[in-house]
């Protein structure tokens, strides 16, 4: 060897390098077990766009992760499943994953990038119908999905060995629909690339290019893991402290408790919508339109949705990766919708499609159509629950933990 | 003279094989220690949005 001093002495350096990286992610993994509970319970918006925490959530018996949009976050009150699960009343608490703006091609990358992990855990995919309803041709608006798109992600869904070439293709072509995600990552954009193309030689190259998509792999991982730790070490000792204390639920008490403050703040208008939201909808009641008389727009709107195909692609990433999944959606809310002209037959045609869409996954789905009658339980048009509506949910959450549902 | 003695001292170090590649080793280590403090800090958080909902 000493006829080649560099490359010894740069394999020495390389060696003590992957050591110290070995030796900090041991680290980071001892530290976020430690306090992954801590970091549940409190806004973790700073570190969602990494995958370390999550997976370590993944594998607590005692927490739920939940993966979806807006509906589970919008709004700010005592129910919503983090906090009214904090002290695990009934043993467990809840990881809330869902972000504003997202969706299912979001979720579809989130869930591929849980990796092997994923294999046998409960996860709940919570969606609702605000997208293939109301969204321009029921697609995911383009601010978004950028606003939750993450590189690593991306990468982990690209170079997942547990994901069909089939899936990475089809979430590939859908992910450069969105190219600015993409601007200024000459690899990234390569891989999807290289993927969507689907010829022989693209597919090559893609798998050429396999080393060096573990390798930004493994820097995005320890970059995130860096990430975790340091918002972990900037949490003081009341946010780390976890406190259990069970008792019994009275979700009756709690129902008429959350009905009566969620009455309280609907008094701007006479349709139950919370407070928060009437100024952004309330010119579409200035004059309710006869029944049904948008019966025809509405189906047409929902059935030629996107969303339904990114639903196919977070579906196919379940099955793929085994993970012991289940859809909760969120219900219509029939009486405001037939408020503007869809009736309740037309609005059916969202859960028909639900089911038609998920079950050839076998995937099992709780559609709340139950819930669409229920006043105040949704605080929008969008389905967004109210405060009421949260009990509704953590109760069927709490349900769904205990394997008293599906 | 003290300079001198110094001077020898390093020649003799660098002259010796394993010396010079254990000082090869701390230098490229240094190297990819530096890169990574310059670029290890990876951004996960949520982009900052107006969520405009529907």
């Amino acid at each position: 060897m000493r006829r080649f001093p560099h490359i010894l002495a740069a394999a020495s350096a390389l060696a003590a390098t992957a050591a110290g990286a070995l030796t900090y992610t041991l680290y980071a993994q001892y530290t976020e077990t430690k306090y992954v509970h801590a970091v549940a319970a409190l806004d973790h918006a700073s570190i969602s766009r990494g995958i370390m925490i999550e997976r370590t959530a993944l594998r607590q018996p005692d927490l739920l992760l939940i993966y979806g949009a807006s509906e589970l976050v919008l709004l700010d009150t005592k129910y919503e499943a983090t906090r009214f699960f904090s002290t695990y009343p009934t043993g467990f608490m809840i990881y809330n994953a869902a972000s504003k703006g997202g969706s299912s091609l979001t979720v579809a990358q989130r869930l591929a990038a849980l990796g092997p992990e994923l294999r046998g855990r409960r996860v709940i995919f919570a969606i609702g119908p605000a997208i293939m309803t109301m969204a321009p041709f029921g697609d995911v608006a383009v601010r978004h999905y950028d606003a939750n798109f993450s590189d690593l992600h991306a990468f982990e869904l690209a170079f997942n060995p547990r994901l069909s070439l089939e899936t990475k293709q089809l979430a590939a072509r859908r992910m450069l629909d969105f190219p600015e995600t993409l601007s200024g990552k000459p690899f990234l954009m390569f891989t999807m690339r290289s993927l969507s193309e689907g010829s022989p030689a693209a597919t090559l190259l893609h798998y050429l290019s396999w080393p060096l998509g573990r390798l930004q792999i493994a820097i995005l991982h320890l970059q995130d893991h860096y990430a975790t730790v340091e918002y972990i070490h900037h949490l003081s000792a009341a946010e780390v402290a976890v406190v259990r204390e069970p008792r019994d639920v009275d979700w009756d008490a709690l129902l008429a408790a959350a009905e009566s403050e969620q009455v309280a703040n609907t008094d701007s208008n006479p349709f139950g919508v919370d407070n928060s939201q009437w100024p952004k909808i309330k010119e579409l009641f200035v004059n309710p339109r006869p029944h049904g008389s948008r019966d025809a727009d509405f189906i047409n709107d929902v059935t030629i949705a996107r969303e339904w195909n990114d639903l196919r692609l977070a579906l196919r990433v379940i099955k793929e990766l085994g993970a012991d999944a289940l859809i909760m959606s969120s219900p219509m809310n029939v009486p405001l919708w037939e408020t503007i002209g869809v009736s309740e037959a037309a609005q059916n045609t969202y859960y028909d499609l639900l089911h038609e869409v998920v079950g050839p996954f076998d995937v099992p789905v709780l559609d709340g159509r139950e819930w669409g009658r229920i006043p105040y339980f949704s605080m929008d048009l969008a389905s967004h629950a109210s405060r009421k509506g949260w009990i509704y949910v953590d109760q069927r959450l709490d349900q769904i933990y205990h394997r008293r549902l599906p | 003279m003290w300079i001198r003695d110094l001077t020898r001292s390093i020649i003799a170090v660098f002259r010796s094989p394993s010396a010079r590649i254990a000082l090869l080793a701390a230098y490229y280590f240094a190297i990819i220690v530096a890169l990574i403090l310059m670029y290890a800090q990876g951004d996960f958080s949520s982009t900052d949005f107006v969520y405009q909902g529907f």
